[in-house]
């Protein structure tokens, strides 16, 4: 039987979805199938009450390829990224620590707190912005197989090196220091406040399972750089329409070359045919045929549920299974009568439409972090909140507001299970901590949405609940990620593709996995 | 008059430059502070009657060729691997032994789960193949990184060649394990958690970082080079205690010439026109040399003996910005009777170190006290008996024991170092050891604490770290002691570093000096 589609893309989160336009814009005939009545994936816009507009899951974006934007015309199809440009942290004196999108006037906040670090903060953002860019082209590359011969790997570990040797020695050391440092160790080389710090590194647990005090999480304060919205260097941005809006726009350019996408079609297998595949089978029982079958679900589903474990080398399979999801992350989203009243800084202000962080000191989060080592969820949780409805007045009925907190550590494999009481205990927690620094909160909720990683594992099928579909942990990236040897994208079932955040260079809205993973199927021919 | 060389500081890898350099005819001066040679690796009287190595270290792996190049077995060094390498006594009354004989250690573990048993020899094997690969980049000096040039080349293509000879699929293996945490890779292997926790020590070893932090995979591996393939956490201890290994390198040294001063002090590094020209000691006097050599710590050496204004402001960043954070506590307990355990160790098991680290859960929570700046309250122990090995150290049928406590961290948040918190730290492991070997209690006739402190105020090391700088991921190899400076000179001209804080680092007795000497004698034009 000859395969009506040149590619089935199983899942329509945004990377599968990003797959898809690249294919298609390339003339291939693609299908996408999405499980849920909508595509999106984490990245969803849903009204869960009447009139109130959560992004359910993810809910900032900064990491979003800028290629992309360009190459599928993103905003033609309803793209608009409006710019966060805040983070308070209030302390638990009652003063806050704030960076605001004008640097002067960060600067002026920071010598408040200690005129050595306002200093340090120059020479600090100039050296970051420098690793940004240093590691940009890595983010942007197929990762070469350090243990292959093959021309095109000794091409790729050689452009690697060039790269390397051309940035010097000085951003060669320092960018290892990232890579291998703590947060929190890494930031006492440059910084004296504690409060500071706390903020800083609490961009380098996030979507791990670990404490801003173990080393592996320094590299991730780059990522704070590494956004370019517009090109601009280190904003952070919310999506108009939240974060599914990103989604749709994706999966309106793909229509636009072509795509055909079907939601409400749950896959269950992948059709092999001497070693090859050859096509999916639905919930249903339907059967459809492509050339190529790309999966955008993490490794766990793609191998170990959808091919089975039968069809693959029992050493592939091994590291399959030992790759770590260790989801860590919850969220809980509430529709708000009124705005929160912040003791720190009271009244309606530009504050409220940026990020409000929960992480007055360092060891608030160590703390934080570990509870979560020995199964339980964080007493007193780590929170980056934003209040979307500020940014954009279309996410609540006039008056009324939205609020999301993203929290961190909410273990997966919490002692005893997720049970419904579990969630609500864990729901009061984030309230009660937030109300302790916005004493209006709790009167001013109108519903509550709590989502454990058990939840986000239920609804967008993410295993373990990791939010970037494995650990982002220095042992599992670039030729790592997932299993040595198979980190281009290609499996080993013929024909089987990857292109999920599972893949390098993983994790956040970036779009980058589902980009490179296009590239190397179109590389690869029919 | 000028002399060729002067090597600050007359412990093991100071000692071990200066014998190799005055093997090749080099005229060396060595100068140690203390009014013997040896510096942490001394023997004293810690009480009246029990002599102990101070700060209770093995010398860290002496490796075979440094003991063959300086022929130190004629002078009389003999070491003592024990058969036993671990002795961990558990909660639930059982006890587990590692052994270096990985088939025995294999049956014992097999009383606990036969799956992880049977997994055991794999497991080390694999340890083995890795440590290997560590010990040829630990036998040369630093290729620069990116900006490689000369013999870089050709050791990067030496390394590179071993890690392929791994074959694919354990080369891979390697560069995924050594970022871990010990932890996670354990887990990957094994299920019995006395099992992880025994081993999983290994890689906590000196370091202000639990078991679950990423990068203690690599400490584990550090510590296994050198060592005989099976022999998991084993030791190589010195007969006649560590005094000896010195007293033999300090006797070779003069052997080939070098001339050695105690009690000489070096109170600063003479530079003139950005160049090392001698030293001058605590009472005055100069001494002028072509070359100096520091064993000091890096921070002690650039920050503490070069004078501040011949340094570039952004190197002396870099220097203070190494971690060292002493982390272990030593206590000396004299002993009127051998310690017994209720679960029966096996004939020997006490030869090796008695180990309390449970779990891995055990010593991520001593670690937790740590992080926030406390004493554990339930440390990690390793204990030795080195009467056991060596009766003279004791009076007859009496007994010395040397327990090292992680984590009794050099920074204190909460509380202060005073004698009352060195008691507790005392009462601490007599009250531990105490749950496994109800005598101990009674037996203990005086007891002597060394906390990270004594060993700075003692011996010049920065913040009591023995290693000269915590071995981290970051602090290793090129980056060692900082980087762009990890080929043992220093930004002074004339001056070079050799000691623990130089590649590759603390508890490999030596090699660091080694690997200077050679160098040194590079420079000189001797090789």
């Amino acid at each position: 039987m000859a395969p009506t589609w040149d590619a089935i893309i199983i899942g329509g989160g945004h990377n599968g979805l990003v797959t898809a336009a690249y294919l298609a814009r390339a003339g291939r005939k693609v299908l996408v199938l999405e499980r849920r009545y909508r595509v999106g994936g984490a990245a969803v816009s849903e009204e869960i009450y009447p009139g109130f507009k959560f992004s359910v899951f993810s809910y900032v974006v900064s990491l979003l390829r800028p290629e992309i934007i360009r190459d599928l015309d993103l905003p033609r199809h309803g793209l608009e990224i409006l710019p966060l440009e805040s983070t308070v942290t209030p302390m638990d004196n009652g003063d806050y620590l704030a960076a605001w999108g004008d640097p002067d006037k960060t600067r002026r906040e920071i010598y408040r707190h200690s005129p050595r670090d306002a200093e340090a903060m120059v020479e600090f953002g100039r050296l970051m912005h420098h690793m940004a860019q240093a590691v940009k082209p890595i983010l942007g590359m197929i990762p070469p197989d350090p243990t292959s011969l093959s021309p095109r790997d000794l091409l790729g570990l050689l452009k690697l090196g060039r790269h390397f040797r051309s940035l010097g020695p000085e951003h060669v050391h320092a960018l290892y220091k990232l890579m291998t440092m703590s947060s929190a160790d890494y930031l006492d080389e440059w910084y004296e406040t504690d409060v500071l710090k706390a903020t800083k590194s609490a961009s380098g647990i996030i979507g791990t399972f670990l404490g801003p005090r173990s080393p592996g999480t320094a590299y991730v304060l780059l990522h704070h750089y590494m956004g370019e919205i517009d090109g601009s260097f280190r904003a952070w941005g919310f999506a108009k329409g939240g974060t599914g809006a990103i989604s749709e726009s994706i999966a309106g350019a793909a229509r636009r070359f072509g795509v055909e996408i079907r939601t409400d079609a749950p896959v269950t297998r992948v059709l092999l045919k001497r070693g090859r595949a050859t096509g999916v089978v639905l919930e249903n029982g339907e059967e459809l045929r492509a050339r190529t079958v790309v999966s955008s679900l993490d490794p766990h589903r793609t191998f170990l549920q959808l091919v089975g474990e039968s069809e693959l080398p029992d050493d592939f399979v091994s590291d399959i299974r030992r790759y770590k999801f260790r989801g860590s992350s919850g969220k809980v989203n509430l529709a708000l009568d009124e705005l929160p009243n912040f003791t720190c800084m009271p009244g309606v202000g530009p504050h409220l439409r940026g990020a409000i962080s929960v992480s007055p000191s360092v060891d608030y989060l160590e703390r934080a972090y570990d509870d979560a080592k020995y199964g339980e969820f964080s007493r007193q949780p780590y929170m980056d909140v934003i209040i979307p409805s500020m940014i954009d007045p279309h996410m609540a009925p006039p008056g009324k507001h939205v609020m999301s907190i993203f929290v961190q550590y909410a273990p997966y494999n919490v002692t005893g299970g997720w049970t419904d009481a579990k969630r609500e205990a864990f729901g009061d927690t984030v309230v009660d901590t937030l109300a302790r620094y916005a004493p209006n909160l709790k009167q001013a909720i109108l519903h509550r949405q709590v989502i454990t990683p058990a939840d986000i594992e239920r609804i967008t099928g993410l295993t373990e609940g990791n939010i970037f579909q494995g650990e982002l942990a220095l042992h599992q990236l670039f030729f790592l990620r997932p299993a040595p040897g198979w980190a281009k994208y290609r499996t080993p079932i013929r024909r089987l593709y990857q292109c999920g955040s599972g893949t390098h260079p993983g994790g956040g809205i970036m779009g980058a996995s589902g980009r490179l993973a296009a590239l190397r199927i179109l590389g690869d021919g029919r | 008059m000028t002399r060729d060389l002067i090597v600050i500081g007359g412990g093991v890898n100071g000692l071990v430059t200066a014998a190799y350099l005055a093997k090749a005819g080099i005229q060396v001066l060595v100068l140690e502070a203390r009014s013997t040679p040896g510096g942490l690796a001394g023997t004293e009287e810690v009480m009246p009657g029990f002599r102990s190595d101070v700060a209770g270290l093995d010398a860290g792996w002496l490796l075979p060729d440094i003991a063959d190049h300086l022929k130190l077995g004629a002078a009389g060094l003999e070491l003592v691997v024990p058969e036993a390498s671990v002795f961990s006594p558990l909660p639930d009354g059982r006890s587990l032994t590692l052994w270096t004989d990985p088939t025995r250690t294999a049956e014992e573990i097999a009383r606990f789960s036969a799956e992880d048993a049977s997994r055991w020899p794999a497991f080390t094997a694999q340890l083995a193949r890795f440590a290997r690969v560590l010990e040829a980049v630990y036998a040369v000096t630093p290729p620069r990184i990116p900006d490689a040039r000369g013999r870089d080349f050709a050791t990067l293509l030496g390394l590179g060649r071993r890690l392929r000879g791994l074959g694919k699929r354990e080369m891979v293996e390697f560069l995924r394990v050594a970022p871990m945490s010990v932890a996670e890779w354990l887990d990957d292997w094994f299920d019995t958690d006395a099992l992880k926790g025994a081993v999983g020590a290994g890689g906590v070893t000196r370091i202000l970082q639990g078991p679950r932090s990423a990068g203690t995979a690599f400490v584990l591996l550090h510590h296994h080079v050198g060592r005989p393939a099976g022999a998991v956490r084993s030791a190589q201890l010195v007969k006649g205690g560590l005094g000896s290994l010195a007293r033999v390198l300090a006797d070779v040294a003069k052997g080939f010439g070098a001339e050695i001063r105690t009690a000489a002090p070096v109170r600063e590094i003479v530079v003139r026109d950005g160049r090392a020209i001698g030293v001058a000691l605590e009472t005055g006097e100069h001494i002028a040399a072509r070359r100096v050599v520091s064993s000091a710590d890096p921070r002690r050496t650039m920050c503490g003996l070069v004078p501040a204004a011949h340094l570039d402001p952004e190197f002396v960043r870099a220097v203070n910005n190494i971690r060292f954070r002493g982390a272990v506590a030593t206590v000396h307990l004299a002993l009127a009777e051998l310690p017994q355990f209720t679960s029966r160790p096996a004939e020997g098991a006490l030869r090796g170190a008695i180990t309390v680290a449970p779990s891995l859960d055990y010593l991520e929570r001593a670690y937790d006290d740590a992080k926030y700046g406390g004493v554990s309250r339930q440390p990690f122990l390793e204990a030795r008996i080195p009467t056991l090995l060596d009766p003279s150290l004791a009076p007859p049928r009496q007994h010395l024991m040397t327990v090292q406590v992680q984590y009794a961290p050099y920074h204190l948040r909460a509380g202060v170092w005073d004698a009352a918190a060195r008691e507790r730290i005392a009462d601490s492991v007599v009250a531990s050891l105490g749950n496994y070997a109800p005598n101990l209690r009674a037996s203990v006739l005086a007891r002597h604490v060394v906390i990270p402190k004594d060993l700075e105020e003692r011996f010049g090391l920065t913040e009591g770290h023995p290693y000269h700088g915590e071995m981290t991921l970051d602090q290793i190899v090129f980056m060692r002691p900082v980087a762009g400076w990890a080929r043992y000179r220093t930004p002074v001209k004339g001056l070079f570093l050799c000691g623990a804080g130089t590649h590759p680092g603390g508890g490999l007795a030596g090699a660091p000096g080694r690997n200077a000497a050679r160098e040194l004698l590079l420079k000189e034009g001797r090789r």
